[in-house]
């Protein structure tokens, strides 16, 4: 069992591999839910034979082989359909390499090599997943990391809980200088965006519909975002989070106007600036504070009650009154706003926005634009043909369904419309806006999200995927842009409570999600439990970014410049380092000592200090011998002082001259110290 | 110490190892065992040369010698001997048994029954025997070498601890390196020079060592370490059983004997770590499957051999 050509005290002994391998395992289970699966029999594969080797069975693979083996790594790699320049791509490479590292981990340095890199996965994990569980893990898989540390060190086995114990010691006493970190480093901006993978990466509303798009949603319960209302609340049927404006429709789908290649937005948002949107609001009516933490969407709209007049946090009022973020949302984001929801929207309305909110195909749906005609040519005003397109979702037999019939690709509407009368809110609400501009009024479809579960325990809103929701905007002569729902018209129970109720007797509410929590009502109590302590990790670990961080140092310490934080932080580390002093320190007792063994510590430590350590089981007898060889210039001192602290302590012939031996001890170790 | 007698062990050791090629350690252990006046069990397969170094000590101590080859029909009688009636006296006479010998082989120990086993180690603690209501000693020096194979082996009666703690040292003698075994198997050194062996040390000579003995110094600072490695048999994490205070006698003395084999008339932590396997290895017990010898390395080596206090730092 024993390696030819390594020194034997720098090998990793049997339990050292054995945890080693498991503090692998450790690390590399929650990624492979983010990356290939198979990464993780890789690491058994390779941790089995090289455990093989080490009990004799098998030989240490070769070259051609590691080769070989590593090659069909990379091919499985290429073969699993990973993006090449992506985030992915380089975790999963990191992964393999992780992997397949066990194979050859032979001597301590591999070992490191290994923990490393374990450490490294441990912050890639966090690129993927920052819930306050994965946190926790991460905390787990550290202190397994670390226990690894110390048996790939050690030259014996020992019991595991030991060093789990001594893991978890040093854990602690880094607990500090963690936090100190958390309070103090700089939050920097990315400095470049790392590339997602498109695939899984972009949940929630997406920038077009097309019907069937939100009942997918309505399937998930991924949280999408968290709000803390300041003061009042509004009621459960004003929770409308606008987030996109669609305007062009083709026939089939409705996309935002001003992404007409679908290649991203335009930051510089060319048709109003930041500015121009805040003029073209008529403020009204009492305000509505709320701090809003986004979920990672992938994308850059956020959604909020409009119209929003303040931002506070890496956002900007865009065109048609939307907020949107300054990049994707990647990790949670949090946001102050402030919104006047009574207040009136672009009472006048220019030329080309006029234009935009009456665009329809050429042609299709002419049953729908027949009928349209008709209702107008019987209506005295605009106000009366939207009461009479309205009444007509409330009277005639139109069902609220999340499983409607599928609806040709020519012309959706009048099927809808005319025909099956079986949709949800993006039927109701593309039919509506199509019979609007039919008529001649300018009118626009608006996706975000209808409501929210209020969180009694942690006093937040919080809003999920099934609350996603399609309404319309109709501009009115003297009003601005007025909110229509549809949708109310048809199943009030949606807008008043929620989905789940809406769904009650269809029995549709996350049918397709099968492993849904949400589904169980008697685990309601301790899911509000948990959400709360979700909200408050992401409120408050999480959400400490830069201004978060600005505002608390500013509360903490008054106003701030360099020196000053630069005090703060170097007094804190010192006051860490002398607790770990005092820490240690007392820990071992040495003061109780004779004179004698004192020196003889000391004398030990200049030893180390120059390259000889003595492990304690060495007598001085043999750690003299030992010493000398190892430092032959210092021989002729080393000899005397270990020889005159034997006597002192075990020739009791000496006893009468014990002070003197003493003295001679002592200054050798001065001359030694030079 | 005596020059005389300092030449005396040492030219005794000398002639040993001519015997017993390339197992200084061990012979020098057995023969600490003798000065310290203690049993010595000696664990191993069959034909590492377990009899051969029983009868090369006795030839050097000149002492008298009687083998007994354990089996599990033996009877205590077998071993202590049994009174007899004699016709022309009418009266019953005590006939001694082979363990009345100064040097007595327990060949196989453990294949003899408990009851047999007992008989023996009843007579090496007491230094005597009582047949029929009459008490019989034992000659002095009175020494047991007991041979065992190891306890995997079967049809075997394992001795339970509290018997082995009898036994002042216990070793094992191993394979021969390879070298040594070439010397061997070419047939000219090794058993074939027993016969050459003469008596070197007197009976008297023994006897005057061993009660040298007890005066070879332990100074306080040793104590202190002798009783950091007794603690840490007791609380390791990997030790059920720990050291009792007679094994921690056994201990002090058989570290003595080991240093005034080495000439010296103070005890230095060497000597404590050259013995303490052999003395603590059959004396504790492993949580886990561990064997004695083992874990008696482990203690060793979890334990720092300078400085003072008593408490074991793990």
């Amino acid at each position: 069992m024993f390696e030819k050509g390594f020194p034997q005290d720098k090998l990793i002994t049997y339990s050292g591999m054995l945890w080693l391998l498991a503090a692998q395992i450790v690390v590399m289970l929650p990624l492979i839910f983010y990356l290939p699966i198979w990464l993780l029999p890789i690491l058994i594969f390779s941790a089995v034979w090289r455990i093989r080797v080490m009990q004799g069975h098998n030989a240490q693979p070769g070259n051609l082989i590691k080769i070989i083996i590593g090659l069909l790594g990379l091919g499985a790699l290429a073969a699993s359909g990973v993006k090449v320049v992506s985030l992915d791509m380089m975790a999963s490479l990191l992964m393999l390499g992780f992997a397949y590292k066990a194979l050859e981990v032979i001597q301590r340095r591999d070992g490191m090599v290994v923990i490393l890199t374990g450490f490294v996965l441990i912050g890639v994990l966090f690129l993927y997943n920052q819930s306050m569980l994965i946190a926790l893990y991460g905390v787990l898989s550290m202190t397994v990391l670390t226990g690894a540390l110390i048996a790939i060190q050690q030259s014996k086995s020992y019991a595991i809980l030991p060093n789990l114990r001594l893991s978890s010691m040093m854990l602690l006493l880094c607990l500090p200088l963690m936090l100190l970190f958390f309070f103090f480093a700089p939050r920097f901006e990315p400095f470049w965006k790392v590339p997602q993978t498109s695939g899984h990466a972009k949940t929630g509303i997406s920038d077009s519909m097309t019907p069937g798009d939100i009942a997918e949603l309505s399937q998930s319960d991924d949280l999408a975002f968290s709000v803390k209302f300041e003061g009042k609340r509004p009621g459960q049927n004003e929770l409308y989070w606008r987030g996109l404006v669609l305007q062009h429709f083709d026939g089939k789908t409705w996309t935002q106007s001003d992404i007409p290649n679908g290649k991203g937005i335009k930051i510089g948002n060319d048709r109003l600036s930041e500015k121009q949107v805040a003029e073209s609001i008529v403020k009204r009516g009492d305000s509505v504070e709320y701090e809003v933490i986004y979920e990672k969407s992938g994308q850059p709209w956020l959604f909020a009650l409009t119209p929003v007049l303040e931002v506070k946090g890496r956002a900007f009022l865009g065109g048609d009154f939307r907020i949107i973020s300054y990049r994707d949302i990647n990790e949670p984001k949090l946001l102050k706003l402030t919104s006047y929801p009574n207040s009136l929207r672009e009472v006048e309305l220019s030329d080309y926005d006029r234009d935009l909110a009456l665009q329809l195909p050429e042609n299709g749906n002419q049953k729908s634009r027949f009928l349209a005609d008709q209702l107008m040519a019987s209506s005295a005003s605009n106000q009366e043909y939207i009461n009479r397109v309205l009444d007509r979702f409330r009277q005639d037999q139109y069902f609220y369904t999340l499983r409607p019939p599928t609806l040709g690709s020519e012309n959706s509407i009048d099927d809808f419309l005319i025909d099956s009368k079986r949709g949800f809110c993006a039927h109701y609400a593309g039919s509506f806006v199509f019979m609007m501009r039919a008529a001649g009024i300018p009118a626009r479809v608006v996706t975000g999200y209808q409501g929210g579960k209020w969180n009694e325990q942690g006093q937040f809103l919080a809003v999920h995927q099934f609350d996603a929701h399609a309404w319309t905007e109709v501009w009115l002569e003297g009003q601005g842009w007025v909110r229509f729902d549809p949708t109310a018209m048809v199943a009030p129970s949606r807008i008043e409570q929620n989905l789940e109720t809406a769904m009650e007797s269809e029995g549709s509410f996350l049918e397709d999600n099968f492993l849904s929590m949400s589904k169980i009502k008697w685990l309601d109590g301790i899911r509000e439990k948990i959400d709360s302590a979700q909200y408050a990790w992401r409120r408050h670990v999480l959400g400490y970014d830069k201004n978060a961080q600005q505002n608390f140092l500013k509360k903490m310490f008054g106003e701030l410049s360099v020196q000053k934080i630069g005090l703060i932080v170097g007094g804190l580390f010192a006051g860490i380092i002398l607790l770990w002093v005092m820490f240690l320190g007392l820990a071992r007792k040495r003061e109780t000592e004779a004179e004698e063994h004192q020196l003889y510590r000391r004398f030990c430590d200049l030893m180390a200090k120059k390259g000889v350590t003595r492990d304690i089981s060495q007598t001085p007898e043999t750690f003299r011998r030992f010493a000398m060889q190892e430092l032959p210039d210092l021989a002729g001192e080393i000899n005397h002082f270990s020889q005159a602290y034997s006597s002192v302590c075990y020739d009791p012939s000496i006893q009468s001259k014990h002070q003197s031996y003493i003295d001679d001890m002592k200054s050798l170790l001065k001359k030694l110290n030079r | 110490m005596n020059t005389q007698l300092h030449h005396e062990i040492s030219s005794s050791l000398t002639k040993l190892n001519k015997v017993i090629l390339g197992k200084e350690q061990q012979v020098q252990l057995a023969f600490t065992s003798i000065l310290a006046n203690g049993h010595l069990l000696v664990e191993d397969l069959p034909g590492m040369g377990k009899t051969t170094l029983a009868h090369a000590l006795y030839k050097v101590l000149g002492l008298d010698y009687n083998r007994v080859q354990f089996t599990s029909d033996l009877l205590p009688a077998d071993l202590i001997g049994a009174s007899v009636f004699n016709a022309q006296t009418s009266s019953f006479s005590f006939h001694r048994g082979p363990i009345f010998s100064s040097i007595f082989l327990a060949d196989e120990l453990n294949r003899a029954t408990p009851k047999a086993q007992s008989a023996l180690l009843e007579a090496m603690e007491e230094g005597q025997v009582s047949v029929d209501g009459e008490t019989h000693d034992l000659p002095k020096p009175f020494f047991v070498i007991a041979t065992q194979n190891p306890q995997s082996q079967s049809g075997t009666f394992p001795l339970p601890e509290s018997q082995l703690d009898r036994f002042l040292l216990r070793i094992s003698l191993g394979y021969p390196d390879p070298a040594i075994e070439r010397e061997i198997l070419t047939g000219k050194k090794g058993r074939a020079s027993l016969d050459q062996v003469k008596q070197v040390l007197s009976k008297e000579s023994l006897l005057q060592i061993q009660q040298l003995v007890p005066e070879i110094k332990v100074s306080d600072t040793l104590l202190d370490y002798v009783q950091r490695l007794i603690a840490q048999t007791r609380q390791d994490e990997l030790c059920h059983l720990g050291l009792s205070p007679r094994g921690a006698i056994a201990l002090v003395k058989s570290s003595q004997a080991w240093a005034l084999l080495q000439g010296r008339d103070y005890v230095l932590p060497e000597d404590v770590q050259a013995v303490f396997v052999s003395v603590v290895g059959h004396r504790i017990v492993g949580k886990t499957e561990t064997q004695g010898d083992q874990l008696a390395r482990h203690i060793l080596h979890s334990v720092d051999s300078v400085g003072g206090g008593v408490a074991a730092v793990a």
